[in-house]
């Protein structure tokens, strides 16, 4: 193209684009020079490592100036570049910005090489006689990751897919024709309204963090088979294991409340793809460091130690496969749109699992695996048992998870369950009740050998205990009608007390012991609050009122959750009486205020609170985004949102030939004789007599006209009046007189006499219920116990921090 | 025996039941020609009819929502889902349905679209650009 653009700025993206490359050449520099120190026989020579260590700080520096340069674009709305455009707009709040970044692809994949580069800067300081080695499995993984965001085209395929890219090469349009198609543009295309939330400002970081710190258990591991330095590696990788597995999990748990929070899915698990994909290699990597404390204490379980830590991060990598290439495409509703990065994401998926499979089948021999049984009251057996466990869990989820992949391998045409929730749920609560068994009464058993009678004798009394208080938990909480849920509320009790037992003994000697029994106690809280707000969560706004499609058809089908709220029009919905008071309006979002009373049966009101569940209108694309606002008490939540509102632009449109007629719905006809009753929505109406003597305003009757009233009657709740349409045959016309009722919504017409039928002719007209625009369909939601998932989730995230700085110390005093 | 590989047998025995698991709780994709012929739940993929009615008025029922569908073989059919109409419905470009037929209409209790959204990328606003270029 000659044509000069105005108003361009090309400099930040052609910084951006050094960054870039430079960010891939030094991680490409970085790999060979560690390489070459790893495999240097001259152990005194540390020029390589040194070239190594300068190249890697250097890449994490250009990583940082690439995110630099993106933010001034973003920031700058500097349109001209493909991803302001597209991800960003001029109205968006300073603080968005921020979340600009992870809604596309390549600022998602410079989040995961941000972290990458500061947890290898970190690992340069402190890896000490590992450095070398484990830092070249770092540096390949880098390489792989700055190369998915280089965008330069190597032999005519594209490799990586670039920030940088200017909107007038991303696209076709005729306007790029014109030198000045800038000023045309006049905003970006915006941020999803789903992620102007604050969570999102802090749940990818928090993900991505734990997806890019698995590498480094990864890294130990296969430079412990590659140097040959089989079991030492297991010490210092525990902490950045415990590490990784605290992050992701609190990032997932994130992810979960801002679902809960943000998303009007009404929940806050949903087996949806993409959260499969996150929980999958937690949980492997969960198994990883249980059986990582099995070797280091009892020298067994070494090849599933090595291998679990290995396939975590492998999974990490089929996890970004999955979301990121769009196979996962009909299952998902959240998963991103292919970026073409589809065959560098398998390539580094299959280098990843290559390496470590041919350096441990090559050393196989070497490994340090045990040929003696382990006895069955060790504590390591059940560690491994735990993790096993743990593993076929996550063969469940992957296997249906991975239905998409399995059909374009295949050419098949299988669709997931239909009840994706209930097929899960069958498999995980079973796994889920085993797992929290183990982790209960593993904790009494000790490594090597246990005494038998011991153990058996400390474990009745809190079995015992377990049963009792599960009796009563199970009533309290109303899940006693389910087998499964009582078995999994048992085993998470269970657990809770033997690990509250040995916490107890932590406690008195050396608090920081206690980690495991604190996260295993979080865990079993989680599973209870889960469990017990899941299965017991009661959608409160069921539509009673009108059941205009068929009684059939609602019991055969979904409950109808939804309801409809007027304003100022109270409705009964389970124990709370729910007005709707009015909205407000707040920059692109709506408030709708929905006040909610609890009056007991004297008329005082106990509870009295309003929840503001909010929705983003467009007026331009007439859609609306709801996001639920959700009322906490210890012991339950009442979760709002709303699912349906009246369109603001629509109230100011001018009709034209405006009848009056069409203030009304179809008119109904009915042949009525004296003394009938006829029904509409709001009553009915009563024909009492017919007037033959009715008299009409202004118009003179002639002795052959006929004039005849029907006297009607009109009941409603609120309304008890009467109403005279009146029928006239002057001449060889037939004309009648309607009457409107306005106080019950009414127009009657007698609107004809059928004298073969002897019937007389009564012609309803109703008015729509809602005139008024004033209202809201919304659904409600009651989630029992919830603060014990989320309560869980911070004990155990404490466990974690706990075991961290218990194994922190021993890599330091070993 | 070593206890090992009795647990490894135990592991294979559970994984090959979830597999079938999988495969027995997992649907199939069918048009709505197989949907009259099975009482079972399916899957059924297709587009829109926009010049067809589209029923929602939540002051009459608000978990009503009707419209017309047009599966991949060609085939027309009208869609009953108990629930409020999906925001953006128009815009969609594909639909998938899960769900059963009765009475000659297909009932719905999970609709899945694909809209070309405008948070997807590469996709400008064309028209309004060109309106703006010619004023």
């Amino acid at each position: 193209m000659d044509i000069q653009f105005t108003g361009e700025h090309l400099l930040p993206g052609k910084l951006g684009q050094f960054f870039v490359i430079l960010s891939f050449g030094t991680s490409l520099i970085a790999l060979f020079s560690y390489y070459f120190a790893t495999t240097n026989k001259d152990k005194l020579d540390n020029s390589w490592q040194k070239i190594a260590r300068f190249a890697y700080r250097l890449n994490l520096l250009a990583i940082i100036g690439i995110g630099v340069c993106l933010f001034y674009i973003i920031y700058n709305h500097l349109f001209e570049y493909h991803y302001a455009w597209a991800h960003s707009s001029k109205t968006l709040p300073v603080y968005y910005i921020i979340s600009c970044f992870w809604e596309g692809q390549e600022g998602s994949f410079w989040l995961w090489t941000f972290w990458q580069g500061i947890l290898g800067v970190i690992l340069t300081f402190r890896a000490k006689s590992w450095e070398n080695s484990v830092m070249t499995v770092m540096a390949l993984s880098q390489v792989f990751l700055t190369s998915m965001l280089l965008g330069v085209e190597i032999f005519g395929t594209r490799i990586g897919s670039s920030p940088f890219i200017l909107l007038r090469d991303a696209m076709d349009a005729p306007i790029f024709s014109r030198a000045d198609y800038l000023s045309l543009i006049q905003d970006g295309n915006g941020l999803n309204p789903l992620l102007q939330n604050y969570w999102m400002v802090i749940h990818p970081p928090t993900l991505f963090l734990g997806f890019a710190s698995m590498v480094v258990p990864f890294a130990y591991g296969v430079a412990a088979v590659w140097e040959k330095r089989y079991a030492d590696w297991i010490k210092p990788a525990m902490p950045w294991t415990l590490f990784a597995v605290m992050i992701l999990g609190t990032g997932i748990i994130m992810g979960s409340f801002w679902a809960y929070e943000a998303l009007n899915f009404g929940g806050f698990w949903a087996w949806d793809p993409v959260e499969n994909a996150s929980i999958i290699p937690w949980l492997t990597l969960i198994a990883g460091v249980h059986v990582m404390i099995a070797f280091k204490n009892s020298g067994h379980s070494y090849f599933t130690a090595l291998f679990l830590v290995i396939i975590s991060f492998v999974l990490v990598l089929y996890a970004s496969f999955l979301t990121r290439s769009g196979i996962l495409g009909e299952t998902s509703v959240h998963a991103f749109t292919s970026a073409g990065l589809d065959i560098q994401l398998l390539t580094y998926l299959a280098v990843f699992f290559t390496i470590p499979m041919v350096l441990i089948i090559k050393n196989w021999k070497e490994l340090p695996i045990t040929k003696k049984d382990e006895d069955t009251y060790s504590r390591e057996f059940w560690l491994f048992i735990g993790a096993i466990v743990l593993v076929v869990s996550c063969i469940q989820i992957i296997a249906t998870t991975s239905i998409p992949v399995f059909n374009s391998i295949f050419g098949t045409q299988i669709a997931p369950p239909t009840n994706v929730i209930q097929h899960y749920n069958k498999w995980q609560i079973a796994f889920a009740f085993t797992i929290a068994t183990i982790s209960a009464f593993s904790q009494f058993l000790k490594y090597k050998k246990t005494d038998v009678r011991k153990f058996y004798i400390s474990l009745a009394v809190t079995f015992v205990v377990s049963l009792l208080i599960t009796g009563a938990v199970v009533f309290i909480v109303d899940i006693y009608k389910n087998v499964m849920y009582i078995l999994l509320t048992w085993a998470a009790i269970f657990s809770i007390l033997c690990n509250a037992k040995l916490l107890g003994e932590a406690i008195k000697g050396k608090w920081k012991l206690s980690g495991s029994a604190v996260a295993h106690i979080g865990f079993a809280l989680l599973l209870v609050g889960a469990l017990v707000a899941a299965a017991n969560s009661k959608i409160i706004s069921v539509n009673n009122s009108n059941i205009g499609f068929g009684d059939e058809f609602a019991k055969s089908n979904n409950p109808r959750e939804n309801i409809i709220l007027y304003k100022n029009e109270p409705v009964k919905m389970n124990k709370y009486t729910v007005t709707y008071l009015g909205d407000s309006t707040e920059g692109v979002n709506i408030y709708y205020q929905v006040n909610y009373k609890v009056i007991d049966e004297e008329g005082k009101v106990k509870e009295n609170f309003t929840l503001t569940p909010n929705a983003q209108q467009n007026a331009k694309l007439k859609q609306i985004v709801a996001s639920p606002d959700t009322k906490h008490y210890l012991l339950h939540d009442v979760y709002t949102h709303v699912s349906s509102v009246p369109l603001k632009e629509e109230a100011h449109e001018a009709h034209e030939g405006h009848s009056d007629d069409e203030d009304y719905q179809t008119p109904v006809v009915h042949e009525v004789s004296i003394g009938d009753t006829v029904r509409f929505r709001g009553g009915y109406i009563l024909v009492k007599s017919v007037n033959r003597n009715a008299t009409i305003k202004d118009i003179p009757l002639t002795a052959n006209d006929v004039a005849i009233g029907m006297n009607l009657e009109i009941k409603t709740d609120k309304v008890n009046t009467t109403a005279e349409p009146i029928f006239l045959i002057k001449g060889n016309t037939k004309v009648d007189f309607g009457k409107k009722v306005d106080e019950a919504g009414l127009k009657l017409r007698f609107s004809n006499i059928l004298p073969d039928k002897d019937k007389l002719e009564l012609t309803v007209y109703e008015k729509p219920k809602a005139e008024r625009k004033d209202w809201v369909v919304m659904k409600a939601i009651v989630f029992p116990y919830i603060n014990l998932f989320w309560g869980g989730t911070i004990i155990m995230v404490i466990g974690f921090i706990l075991s961290i700085f218990r194994r922190f110390k021993e890599v330091k005093t070993a | 025996m070593k206890k090992s590989s009795i647990i490894g047998m135990i592991i294979i025995a559970i994984a090959i039941g979830v597999i079938i698991s999988t495969y027995a709780d997992s649907s199939t994709y069918g048009s709505f020609k197989d949907a009259q012929e099975t009482q079972k739940e399916l899957h059924v993929v297709g587009k829109l009819m926009k010049d067809k009615d589209m029923v929602y008025n939540p002051q009459q029922d608000a978990n009503y929502f009707s419209f017309y569908m047009k599966d991949n073989k060609g085939k027309e059919c009208k869609v009953v889902f108990t629930g409020t109409k999906p925001t953006d419905f128009e815009k969609s470009e594909q639909i998938v349905l899960t769900g059963q037929m009765q009475d000659g209409s297909f009932h719905a209790n999970k609709i899945l679209m694909k809209c070309p959204s405008k948070y997807n990328q590469n996709q400008i606003e064309i028209t309004e650009i060109k309106a703006q270029a010619k004023g």
